[in-house]
Protein backbone atom coordinates (compact mmCIF):
# COMPACT_ATOMS: atom_id res chain seq x y z
CA UNK A 1 0.00 0.00 0.00
CA UNK A 2 1.27 3.03 -1.32
CA UNK A 3 1.31 6.51 1.48
CA UNK A 4 1.54 10.13 1.01
CA UNK A 5 4.70 10.76 3.03
CA UNK A 6 4.75 14.21 4.69
CA UNK A 7 8.86 15.35 5.53
CA UNK A 8 8.25 18.79 7.27
CA UNK A 9 11.77 19.37 7.27
CA UNK A 10 11.68 19.40 3.24
CA UNK A 11 8.87 22.29 3.28
CA UNK A 12 9.88 25.41 2.12
CA UNK A 13 5.87 26.52 2.64
CA UNK A 14 5.75 27.46 -1.10
CA UNK A 15 2.36 26.73 -1.06
CA UNK A 16 2.41 24.54 -4.47
CA UNK A 17 0.76 21.95 -3.28
CA UNK A 18 -2.56 24.20 -2.17
CA UNK A 19 -2.42 25.40 -6.01
CA UNK A 20 -2.49 21.71 -7.33
CA UNK A 21 -5.00 20.31 -4.54
CA UNK A 22 -6.99 23.71 -5.48
CA UNK A 23 -7.13 22.41 -9.55
CA UNK A 24 -6.93 19.11 -8.94
CA UNK A 25 -10.78 19.49 -7.00
CA UNK A 26 -12.65 21.79 -9.37
CA UNK A 27 -16.19 23.22 -8.46
CA UNK A 28 -18.10 23.66 -11.86
CA UNK A 29 -14.96 25.21 -13.97
CA UNK A 30 -13.52 26.95 -10.34
CA UNK A 31 -10.90 26.02 -8.70
CA UNK A 32 -11.95 24.34 -5.21
CA UNK A 33 -10.81 24.59 -1.99
CA UNK A 34 -7.47 22.92 -1.38
CA UNK A 35 -7.56 20.07 1.39
CA UNK A 36 -3.62 20.60 2.13
CA UNK A 37 -2.76 23.66 4.21
CA UNK A 38 0.44 25.59 4.86
CA UNK A 39 0.66 26.21 8.25
CA UNK A 40 2.01 29.83 9.18
CA UNK A 41 3.93 30.86 11.75
CA UNK A 42 1.66 32.31 14.19
CA UNK A 43 4.22 33.77 15.74
CA UNK A 44 6.34 34.96 13.11
CA UNK A 45 9.31 32.77 12.84
CA UNK A 46 11.46 32.52 9.82
CA UNK A 47 11.31 28.61 7.76
CA UNK A 48 8.71 28.09 9.96
CA UNK A 49 5.88 27.07 6.86
CA UNK A 50 5.08 23.98 7.40
CA UNK A 51 2.67 21.66 5.18
CA UNK A 52 -0.04 19.83 6.72
CA UNK A 53 -2.68 17.46 5.10
CA UNK A 54 -5.34 14.67 6.73
CA UNK A 55 -3.03 12.25 8.16
CA UNK A 56 -5.82 9.40 7.48
CA UNK A 57 -6.01 8.93 11.28
CA UNK A 58 -6.41 5.00 12.27
CA UNK A 59 -8.44 6.46 15.19
CA UNK A 60 -10.06 9.34 13.22
CA UNK A 61 -11.48 12.19 14.83
CA UNK A 62 -13.50 12.89 11.82
CA UNK A 63 -15.08 9.24 11.87
CA UNK A 64 -15.58 9.17 15.60
CA UNK A 65 -17.92 12.61 15.01
CA UNK A 66 -20.03 11.95 11.84
CA UNK A 67 -23.26 10.78 12.68
CA UNK A 68 -23.96 9.50 9.39
CA UNK A 69 -21.34 7.39 8.19
CA UNK A 70 -20.62 9.87 5.68
CA UNK A 71 -16.99 9.44 5.59
CA UNK A 72 -15.50 5.57 5.23
CA UNK A 73 -11.89 4.10 4.95
CA UNK A 74 -10.97 2.42 1.72
CA UNK A 75 -9.08 -1.20 2.77
CA UNK A 76 -7.20 -0.46 -0.59
CA UNK A 77 -5.69 2.55 -0.79
CA UNK A 78 -6.07 3.14 3.92
CA UNK A 79 -7.20 6.66 2.93
CA UNK A 80 -10.37 7.83 4.67
CA UNK A 81 -12.97 9.30 2.07
CA UNK A 82 -15.72 11.62 2.35
CA UNK A 83 -19.43 10.45 0.97
CA UNK A 84 -21.55 13.78 -0.28
CA UNK A 85 -24.62 11.42 -1.09
CA UNK A 86 -24.79 10.01 2.45
CA UNK A 87 -23.02 13.57 4.18
CA UNK A 88 -26.04 15.37 5.97
CA UNK A 89 -23.73 19.00 6.57
CA UNK A 90 -23.47 18.63 10.36
CA UNK A 91 -20.17 20.24 10.37
CA UNK A 92 -19.18 17.85 13.07
CA UNK A 93 -16.21 15.81 11.21
CA UNK A 94 -14.83 19.76 11.12
CA UNK A 95 -15.21 20.27 14.51
CA UNK A 96 -13.81 17.00 15.12
CA UNK A 97 -10.86 16.78 13.07
CA UNK A 98 -7.98 17.85 15.50
CA UNK A 99 -5.84 18.75 13.23
CA UNK A 100 -7.51 21.65 10.93
CA UNK A 101 -7.36 18.91 8.00
CA UNK A 102 -11.23 18.86 7.22
CA UNK A 103 -12.36 22.01 5.65
CA UNK A 104 -15.80 23.80 4.86
CA UNK A 105 -16.68 24.15 1.07
CA UNK A 106 -18.90 27.25 1.07
CA UNK A 107 -19.53 26.21 -2.90
CA UNK A 108 -20.98 23.38 -2.38
CA UNK A 109 -21.85 23.17 1.19
CA UNK A 110 -20.01 20.46 2.19
CA UNK A 111 -17.16 19.67 4.16
CA UNK A 112 -13.90 18.48 2.28
CA UNK A 113 -10.61 16.54 3.26
CA UNK A 114 -8.01 14.62 1.07
CA UNK A 115 -9.30 11.99 -0.96
CA UNK A 116 -5.11 11.02 -2.50
CA UNK A 117 -6.70 12.09 -5.46
CA UNK A 118 -8.24 8.65 -5.84
CA UNK A 119 -5.06 7.43 -5.49
CA UNK A 120 -2.53 9.29 -7.29
CA UNK A 121 -1.89 12.71 -4.59
CA UNK A 122 -1.48 15.60 -7.35
CA UNK A 123 0.44 17.44 -4.55
CA UNK A 124 3.21 14.83 -4.21
CA UNK A 125 3.84 15.19 -7.88
CA UNK A 126 4.69 18.93 -8.23
CA UNK A 127 5.91 19.65 -4.29
CA UNK A 128 9.58 20.71 -5.91
CA UNK A 129 11.36 19.86 -2.23
CA UNK A 130 10.25 16.39 -1.89
CA UNK A 131 8.20 17.49 1.53
CA UNK A 132 5.37 15.12 -0.03
CA UNK A 133 6.42 12.05 -1.68
CA UNK A 134 3.78 9.45 -2.77
CA UNK A 135 5.41 5.84 -2.00
CA UNK B 1 -31.18 -11.63 -8.99
CA UNK B 2 -32.04 -10.26 -12.02
CA UNK B 3 -34.63 -7.79 -13.22
CA UNK B 4 -34.81 -5.81 -16.44
CA UNK B 5 -35.08 -2.52 -16.47
CA UNK B 6 -36.38 -0.85 -19.55
CA UNK B 7 -35.51 -3.63 -21.71
CA UNK B 8 -31.87 -4.19 -19.87
CA UNK B 9 -31.21 -6.90 -17.67
CA UNK B 10 -29.67 -5.77 -14.00
CA UNK B 11 -28.46 -7.76 -11.29
CA UNK B 12 -30.24 -6.29 -7.97
CA UNK B 13 -29.61 -7.75 -4.22
CA UNK B 14 -32.53 -9.38 -2.38
CA UNK B 15 -34.11 -6.25 -0.17
CA UNK B 16 -32.89 -3.09 -1.77
CA UNK B 17 -35.00 -1.00 -3.76
CA UNK B 18 -35.72 -1.03 -7.31
CA UNK B 19 -34.23 3.22 -7.02
CA UNK B 20 -30.82 1.35 -5.47
CA UNK B 21 -30.77 -1.35 -8.15
CA UNK B 22 -31.75 0.90 -11.19
CA UNK B 23 -29.18 4.04 -9.90
CA UNK B 24 -26.23 1.30 -9.51
CA UNK B 25 -26.76 0.38 -13.03
CA UNK B 26 -26.89 3.83 -14.18
CA UNK B 27 -30.26 4.68 -15.08
CA UNK B 28 -31.63 7.61 -14.08
CA UNK B 29 -34.67 8.26 -11.99
CA UNK B 30 -35.48 11.51 -10.90
CA UNK B 31 -36.13 11.87 -6.82
CA UNK B 32 -36.33 14.75 -4.52
CA UNK B 33 -36.67 13.35 -1.04
CA UNK B 34 -34.38 10.25 -1.30
CA UNK B 35 -31.19 10.78 0.80
CA UNK B 36 -28.67 8.02 1.44
CA UNK B 37 -27.93 8.67 4.83
CA UNK B 38 -31.72 8.14 5.94
CA UNK B 39 -33.96 5.65 5.53
CA UNK B 40 -36.75 6.29 2.26
CA UNK B 41 -40.63 7.65 2.96
CA UNK B 42 -42.00 8.07 -0.57
CA UNK B 43 -42.67 11.62 -0.22
CA UNK B 44 -42.02 13.10 -3.67
CA UNK B 45 -43.44 10.86 -5.32
CA UNK B 46 -41.24 11.61 -8.40
CA UNK B 47 -39.09 8.10 -8.73
CA UNK B 48 -42.75 6.80 -9.73
CA UNK B 49 -41.79 4.00 -11.70
CA UNK B 50 -43.88 1.37 -13.87
CA UNK B 51 -43.31 -2.50 -12.64
CA UNK B 52 -44.89 -5.63 -14.09
CA UNK B 53 -44.40 -8.69 -11.48
CA UNK B 54 -43.43 -11.75 -12.47
CA UNK B 55 -46.39 -14.08 -13.49
CA UNK B 56 -48.48 -10.77 -14.66
CA UNK B 57 -50.07 -10.74 -17.71
CA UNK B 58 -48.39 -8.72 -20.47
CA UNK B 59 -50.63 -5.90 -20.56
CA UNK B 60 -51.10 -5.42 -16.76
CA UNK B 61 -48.70 -2.76 -15.15
CA UNK B 62 -48.92 -0.81 -11.62
CA UNK B 63 -47.28 2.43 -11.15
CA UNK B 64 -44.70 2.36 -7.74
CA UNK B 65 -42.55 4.63 -5.73
CA UNK B 66 -38.89 2.74 -7.08
CA UNK B 67 -37.72 4.00 -3.85
CA UNK B 68 -39.67 2.01 -1.94
CA UNK B 69 -40.47 -1.10 -3.79
CA UNK B 70 -37.82 -3.89 -3.15
CA UNK B 71 -36.91 -6.03 -5.91
CA UNK B 72 -37.91 -9.19 -6.45
CA UNK B 73 -36.89 -11.97 -8.95
CA UNK B 74 -38.40 -11.76 -12.91
CA UNK B 75 -39.42 -8.03 -12.19
CA UNK B 76 -39.85 -6.01 -15.09
CA UNK B 77 -39.41 -1.99 -14.45
CA UNK B 78 -39.93 0.69 -17.17
CA UNK B 79 -38.69 4.16 -15.50
CA UNK B 80 -39.74 6.76 -18.42
CA UNK B 81 -42.90 4.97 -20.07
CA UNK B 82 -45.70 7.69 -21.29
CA UNK B 83 -47.32 6.78 -18.24
CA UNK B 84 -44.60 7.20 -16.13
CA UNK B 85 -43.86 10.69 -17.58
CA UNK B 86 -47.67 11.62 -17.53
CA UNK B 87 -47.95 10.90 -13.32
CA UNK B 88 -43.89 12.68 -12.73
CA UNK B 89 -45.91 15.72 -15.11
CA UNK B 90 -48.61 15.95 -13.23
CA UNK B 91 -46.53 15.89 -9.71
CA UNK B 92 -43.93 18.19 -10.66
CA UNK B 93 -46.93 20.41 -11.80
CA UNK B 94 -48.02 20.60 -8.14
CA UNK B 95 -44.90 20.90 -6.91
CA UNK B 96 -44.71 23.63 -8.85
CA UNK B 97 -47.49 25.42 -7.54
CA UNK B 98 -46.17 24.50 -3.91
CA UNK B 99 -42.95 26.04 -4.78
CA UNK B 100 -42.41 27.87 -7.46
CA UNK B 101 -38.81 29.20 -6.80
CA UNK B 102 -37.51 26.10 -5.81
CA UNK B 103 -34.63 25.30 -8.20
CA UNK B 104 -34.26 21.88 -8.16
CA UNK B 105 -38.37 21.72 -8.82
CA UNK B 106 -37.99 24.33 -11.92
CA UNK B 107 -34.97 22.16 -13.41
CA UNK B 108 -37.28 18.70 -13.04
CA UNK B 109 -40.16 20.69 -14.19
CA UNK B 110 -38.58 22.06 -17.46
CA UNK B 111 -37.25 18.95 -18.11
CA UNK B 112 -41.19 17.41 -18.29
CA UNK B 113 -42.26 19.99 -20.52
CA UNK B 114 -44.15 22.17 -17.03
CA UNK B 115 -43.48 25.92 -17.36
CA UNK B 116 -46.48 27.44 -15.47
CA UNK B 117 -48.23 25.24 -13.07
CA UNK B 118 -52.45 24.92 -13.79
CA UNK B 119 -52.78 25.35 -10.08
CA UNK B 120 -52.90 28.19 -7.90
CA UNK B 121 -49.76 29.28 -6.41
CA UNK B 122 -49.86 28.74 -2.83
CA UNK B 123 -49.52 31.94 -1.01
CA UNK B 124 -48.01 33.36 2.51
CA UNK B 125 -46.22 30.34 2.93
CA UNK B 126 -43.94 30.37 6.12
CA UNK B 127 -41.13 28.12 4.20
CA UNK B 128 -42.14 28.98 0.87
CA UNK B 129 -39.38 26.49 -0.62
CA UNK B 130 -40.71 23.62 1.29
CA UNK B 131 -42.10 20.83 -0.63
CA UNK B 132 -42.32 18.66 2.28
CA UNK B 133 -39.90 15.72 1.45
CA UNK B 134 -39.00 15.16 4.76
CA UNK B 135 -35.39 14.82 4.62
CA UNK B 136 -34.60 17.24 7.45
CA UNK B 137 -37.05 15.62 10.16
CA UNK B 138 -35.80 12.40 9.01
CA UNK B 139 -32.24 13.35 9.25
CA UNK B 140 -32.40 15.07 12.64
CA UNK B 141 -34.60 11.94 14.03
CA UNK B 142 -32.53 9.53 13.22
CA UNK B 143 -28.66 10.79 13.12
CA UNK B 144 -28.68 14.08 15.70
CA UNK B 145 -31.23 14.97 17.84
CA UNK B 146 -34.64 14.88 16.55
CA UNK B 147 -35.38 18.68 17.52
CA UNK B 148 -37.98 18.72 14.53
CA UNK B 149 -41.04 17.46 12.59
CA UNK B 150 -44.14 17.58 10.56
CA UNK B 151 -47.21 18.60 11.82
CA UNK B 152 -50.39 20.08 10.55
CA UNK B 153 -52.22 18.00 7.30
CA UNK B 154 -53.29 18.71 4.26
CA UNK B 155 -52.46 22.22 3.10
CA UNK B 156 -51.24 23.53 6.46
CA UNK B 157 -48.37 21.03 6.79
CA UNK B 158 -45.29 21.93 7.43
CA UNK B 159 -42.00 21.44 9.29
CA UNK B 160 -40.40 22.74 12.38
CA UNK B 161 -39.85 21.72 16.28
CA UNK B 162 -42.99 21.11 18.05
CA UNK B 163 -45.50 23.34 18.59
CA UNK B 164 -43.53 26.29 15.87
CA UNK B 165 -41.88 27.35 18.99
CA UNK B 166 -38.00 27.00 19.94
CA UNK B 167 -36.76 24.09 21.16
CA UNK B 168 -33.75 23.17 23.68
CA UNK B 169 -33.14 19.64 21.68
CA UNK B 170 -32.03 21.54 18.80
CA UNK B 171 -27.99 21.92 18.67
CA UNK B 172 -28.02 24.49 15.73
CA UNK B 173 -25.25 21.55 13.49
CA UNK B 174 -27.06 22.94 10.32
CA UNK B 175 -27.70 19.14 9.42
CA UNK B 176 -31.79 20.02 7.84
CA UNK B 177 -30.74 23.11 6.18
CA UNK B 178 -27.58 21.85 4.56
CA UNK B 179 -28.93 18.52 3.64
CA UNK B 180 -32.56 20.36 2.66
CA UNK B 181 -32.37 20.10 -1.47
CA UNK B 182 -34.47 23.14 -2.05
CA UNK B 183 -32.63 25.32 0.04
CA UNK B 184 -36.26 26.02 2.04
CA UNK B 185 -34.70 26.45 5.75
CA UNK B 186 -33.69 30.13 6.89
CA UNK B 187 -30.46 30.34 8.81
CA UNK B 188 -28.80 33.72 10.23
CA UNK B 189 -25.30 33.82 10.73
CA UNK B 190 -23.88 36.89 12.24
CA UNK B 191 -20.58 35.70 12.92
CA UNK B 192 -21.03 35.10 16.73
CA UNK B 193 -24.57 33.93 16.57
CA UNK B 194 -26.83 31.51 14.63
CA UNK B 195 -30.29 31.53 14.67
CA UNK B 196 -32.71 28.82 13.28
CA UNK B 197 -35.93 27.44 13.88
CA UNK B 198 -36.57 30.26 16.03
CA UNK B 199 -33.67 29.89 18.63
CA UNK B 200 -30.44 32.12 18.58
CA UNK B 201 -27.29 30.33 19.02
CA UNK B 202 -24.03 31.99 20.22
CA UNK B 203 -21.46 30.70 18.37
CA UNK B 204 -18.73 29.38 20.50
CA UNK B 205 -15.34 31.59 19.93
CA UNK B 206 -11.88 29.45 19.18
CA UNK B 207 -10.08 29.27 22.32
CA UNK B 208 -7.15 30.52 20.60
CA UNK B 209 -7.99 33.53 17.85
CA UNK B 210 -11.80 33.98 19.11
CA UNK B 211 -13.53 33.05 15.72
CA UNK B 212 -16.68 31.25 15.70
CA UNK B 213 -16.45 27.52 16.03
CA UNK B 214 -19.55 25.73 16.71
CA UNK B 215 -22.78 25.85 18.83
CA UNK B 216 -22.47 24.90 22.87
CA UNK B 217 -25.04 22.58 22.12
CA UNK B 218 -23.30 20.69 19.25
CA UNK B 219 -20.21 21.18 20.97
CA UNK B 220 -21.80 19.17 24.19
CA UNK B 221 -23.36 17.08 21.93
CA UNK B 222 -19.76 15.63 20.11
CA UNK B 223 -18.34 15.58 23.59
CA UNK B 224 -21.15 12.64 24.32
CA UNK B 225 -20.89 11.05 20.93
CA UNK B 226 -17.09 10.75 20.94
CA UNK B 227 -15.92 10.40 24.37
CA UNK B 228 -13.43 13.65 23.87
CA UNK B 229 -12.71 17.05 25.95
CA UNK B 230 -15.11 19.60 24.87
CA UNK B 231 -11.50 21.43 24.43
CA UNK B 232 -10.99 19.59 21.12
CA UNK B 233 -13.38 21.08 19.42
CA UNK B 234 -13.51 24.27 21.09
CA UNK B 235 -10.66 25.48 18.48
CA UNK B 236 -11.11 26.75 15.10
CA UNK B 237 -9.80 25.18 11.67
CA UNK B 238 -7.37 27.72 11.19
CA UNK B 239 -5.66 27.45 14.64
CA UNK B 240 -5.82 23.48 14.59
CA UNK B 241 -4.13 23.67 11.37
CA UNK B 242 -1.25 25.92 12.55
CA UNK B 243 -1.31 23.58 15.63
CA UNK B 244 -0.17 20.88 13.57
CA UNK B 245 2.38 23.06 11.72
CA UNK B 246 3.91 23.83 15.23
CA UNK B 247 4.34 20.11 15.99
CA UNK B 248 5.88 19.47 12.23
CA UNK B 249 8.29 22.56 13.29
CA UNK B 250 9.08 21.06 16.56
CA UNK B 251 10.28 17.72 15.04
CA UNK B 252 12.01 18.95 12.18
CA UNK B 253 14.77 21.13 13.94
Amino acid sequence: MKLLHIYPQKCIGCRTCEMTCAFSHLVGEQPGMSRIRIASDPLGRPGFSKVTVCLQCEDAGCVAACPANALWRDPATGAIYHKPDRCIGCHSCVLGCPFGNMHWEEATDFPVKCDLCGGDPKCAKFCPSGALVFK
Amino acid sequence: MKILINGRAVTAFNGETVLTAARRAGVEIPTLCHHEAVEDSGACRLCMVEIREAGWDEDWTKLVTACLFPVQEGLVVQTDSPEVRRTRKEILELLLARSPEAEPVRVLAAEYGVELSPYPEREDAELPNCILCGICTRVCQALVTGAITMSERGPDKTVGPPFGEATDVCIGCLACASSCPTDAIPVEDTGTTRTIWGRTFDLVPCAICGAPTGTRDQIDWLVKKTGRAAADFEICVACKTKATGEAWHRISW
